[in-house]
């Protein structure tokens, strides 16, 4: 009885507290990463980018091969694959250039078997095997190994490939190895490209917003004409003018995809040079240069970083294209986009040769997209759909 | 609009001259001639080579020659193979891509504006989650890991359809749907979010005050000025569709432009790499510009401007 007396008191009002601001302060950054990481599609995309850039940059010096290094012994081998069982309980893998390769129980590749005799008329081929001879029966496809009595075995015991956990290509290249120095080659065209657009993009579009009148009108009837020309076209008739290489993508690709960049700036500092900090700056002084840079582009920054966001996806898809037709990076560097043209010619044999660079591509084009949706809805939330 | 049409026209003049020169230019900063691949060729042959060809006229002249050329439609001889025009090339192979491409536009039409109309009806449930997932793969996923795969599955393993080539109907849907895939996704999300803007304003309230059933207040009201943002990208989109061409035109090994073209990178096959990046260009800016014209159609505020 007591205590509910205490509860029907009389509130005194203290002053203390009234002006203290109840909610947690948090800065701009904050409130963006608060809406961000809301977002599960957005956070899953940044852990996404996270994983491919370790894989990309720590990944290679965890390997003592190189992209380069060929095994001719081992071409085409699957990530896993059926293995004759022989009567000594030891395994063989009959490789698609009717080839046995020993095959430890936990799928370690050992050596090939040395050839011996090969008979054209009963479709044959005979290997030496320690003491014992093997022979490959190809008159039926597919081709099989013998056993002892002469009959034609099945290949049973499902063994993962451990010398190389996601294969080799045509030319007996570690497929893993391979993978992380193409995901880097690709990654790195991407985020320069998207940097040097970036510069020019702000610049140009900054210069033009700014300044407005004639010099905003003949820049913007610039960028006109340059939206309308299809622009593959262009990074193409660079890359065949430079030639092929790490280079030339680069500058092909960063001279040509400024142009949305150049809208997107222009049309912020269009709205934000008549605030008052931009008139206030001009009063004590500032020069033109100083106003652009530091008080209008940070200003205009959630807009830029939305859209280089988006540029480094199409970066990388146009990267991946080129290679595709033949313009990319020489061999034998890779990068995803090669790799996949490299696999195609054997895709009926070798899926998987174009499976891994394929998700490799379609994984870091999905991190980048839902990034780029989560930072936009997170910089400016009346963009959101 | 007279003013509007005129604006356009001009933009569309300077954008093709910005081509040529653009195109030639670059074409020409190419180190060597055409004559100096092959073998060394004694000075006096190549000077006569290079006088038939008018390669010894400064720069300006021939860039001049090469306009009037295209004015009269003629895009000049081809690098590599002797006696074959650069009009040769275009007369095979963009017949082959037209078809093509007029029957991708055709299918991402009739099947992405339903699905966008249906996505932002259903706004939340799962028709809508089930469309905005494969639209999200479809602007993702490249058109030749699109096309690779779906050779690989329908092709290779079911055997349901032909590999290659563009002789029976059943050959058009593979490569209809990876040449189209990413524009599809593009148009249902544009026209899913362009959709649900219109119907969150205050005249479709209007609408349905007044009593009208949902589906005249959907398709009389919301959906003409939905469709505009999507008119707008039509043009782009169509460009898309024909330069996305390259890539599944070789995996179908499709006999069109993007082939010729494909090729005569590869052989650097200078003049016939000039003269169909002329002609795509000019073909999509004229796409662009007719597009542009259609939209006068139906966005009455440019008509009164």
């Amino acid at each position: 009885m007591e205590e509910k007396k205490e509860l029907w008191a009389p509130f005194v009002a203290t002053d203390e507290g009234r002006e203290k601001i109840w909610s947690k302060e948090r800065s701009f950054a904050q409130d963006v990463w608060f809406r961000f990481r809301h977002k599960k599609s957005a956070l899953l995309g940044l852990v996404l980018i996270g994983l491919s850039l370790v894989f990309a940059l720590a990944g290679p010096l965890m390997t003592t091969r190189s992209y380069s290094d060929q095994t001719l012994d081992y071409v085409s081998i699957p990530p896993w694959f059926r293995v004759y069982t022989m009567e000594d309980g030891t395994f063989l893998y009959l490789t698609s250039s009717m080839r046995p390769i020993q095959v430890a129980e936990d799928g370690t590749l050992g050596a090939p078997l040395v050839r011996i005799q090969d008979d054209m008329v009963t479709k044959k081929i005979t290997y030496e095997y320690g003491a014992d001879v093997v022979t490959v029966d190809y008159s039926q496809k597919p081709p099989a190994i013998l056993d002892a009595a002469g009959q034609r075995m099945t290949a049973g015991k499902m063994v993962w490939n451990k010398t190389y956990p996601l294969g080799t290509d045509n030319l007996g290249r570690d497929l893993l190895v391979r993978l992380m120095y193409g995901a880097r080659i690709s990654l790195l065209v991407a985020f320069v490209a998207a940097a040097i657009n970036l510069v020019i993009g702000v610049l140009y579009g900054g210069v033009a917003g700014y300044f407005g009148g004639n010099v905003d009108l003949v820049m913007m009837r610039i960028v006109d004409v340059i939206s309308t020309i299809p622009l593959t076209l262009y990074v193409i008739l660079i890359m065949v003018v430079m030639g092929q290489g790490l280079h030339s993508i680069i500058i092909a690709l960063s001279s040509v995809y400024w142009v949305d960049m150049a809208r997107v700036v222009r049309g912020q500092v269009l709205s934000l040079k008549g605030q008052e900090f931009v008139y206030a700056a001009r009063t004590i002084g500032s020069s033109t240069g100083k106003i652009l840079l530091s008080h209008l582009i940070p200003n205009a920054m959630g807009p830029i970083l939305v859209t280089a966001t988006m540029l480094i996806p199409s970066a990388i898809f146009m990267e991946a294209f080129l290679s595709f037709i033949g313009l990319g990076i020489p061999a034998p560097m890779a990068s995803l986009g090669t790799m996949c043209n490299d696999a195609i010619a054997a895709l009926r044999v070798c899926p998987y040769q174009l499976f891994w660079p394929a998700v490799a591509i379609c994984l870091i084009m999905f991190a980048f997209n839902f990034v780029g949706d989560g930072l936009r809805d997170a910089l400016d939330p009346k963009l959101k759909k | 609009m007279a003013k509007y049409i005129l604006k356009r026209i001009i933009l569309m003049m300077v954008t093709l001259l910005a081509i040529t020169l653009l195109t030639f230019i670059i074409m020409h900063a190419v180190p060597g001639g055409p004559f100096t691949s092959d073998r060394n060729l004694p000075e006096a042959v190549e000077a006569q080579l290079n006088a038939k060809y008018n390669l010894d006229q400064p720069l300006m002249v021939q860039y001049v020659d090469y306009l009037k050329g295209l004015l009269r439609g003629d895009f000049g001889p081809s690098f590599k193979y002797q006696g074959k025009s650069v009009n040769d090339f275009i007369r095979d192979g963009f017949p082959v891509s037209a078809r093509l491409g007029g029957v991708t536009v055709l299918f991402v039409l009739l099947a992405a504006l339903p699905l966008g109309i249906v996505a932002a009806l259903c706004n939340g449930r799962w028709q809508d989650i089930l469309t905005m997932t494969i639209a999200t793969i479809g602007v993702t996923v490249p058109s030749f890991v699109v096309a690779t795969l779906l050779m690989y599955i329908f092709s290779y393993k079911l055997g349901w359809t032909p590999t290659i080539g563009l002789d029976s109907w059943s050959s058009y849907i593979l490569p209809v749907i990876a040449l189209g895939g990413y524009s599809l996704s593009f148009i249902a999300r544009l026209m899913r979010s362009s959709l649900l803007e219109v119907m969150g304003q205050d005249y479709i309230r209007t609408a349905r005050a007044k009593g009208l059933s949902e589906t005249k207040v959907v398709f009389r009201h919301a959906l003409r000025n939905a469709l505009i943002p999507v008119v707008t990208i039509l043009g782009s989109t169509i460009a898309n569709l024909l330069t996305g061409s390259f890539v599944v035109e070789k995996i179908f090994a499709i006999p069109g432009l993007g082939v010729h073209f494909v090729d005569s990178i590869n052989n650097r096959d200078y003049t016939a790499i000039m003269g169909v990046t002329i002609f795509y260009a000019a073909f999509l800016v004229a796409m662009i510009f007719l597009v542009d014209l259609f939209y006068i159609l139906i966005d009455p505020r440019i008509k009164y401007e």
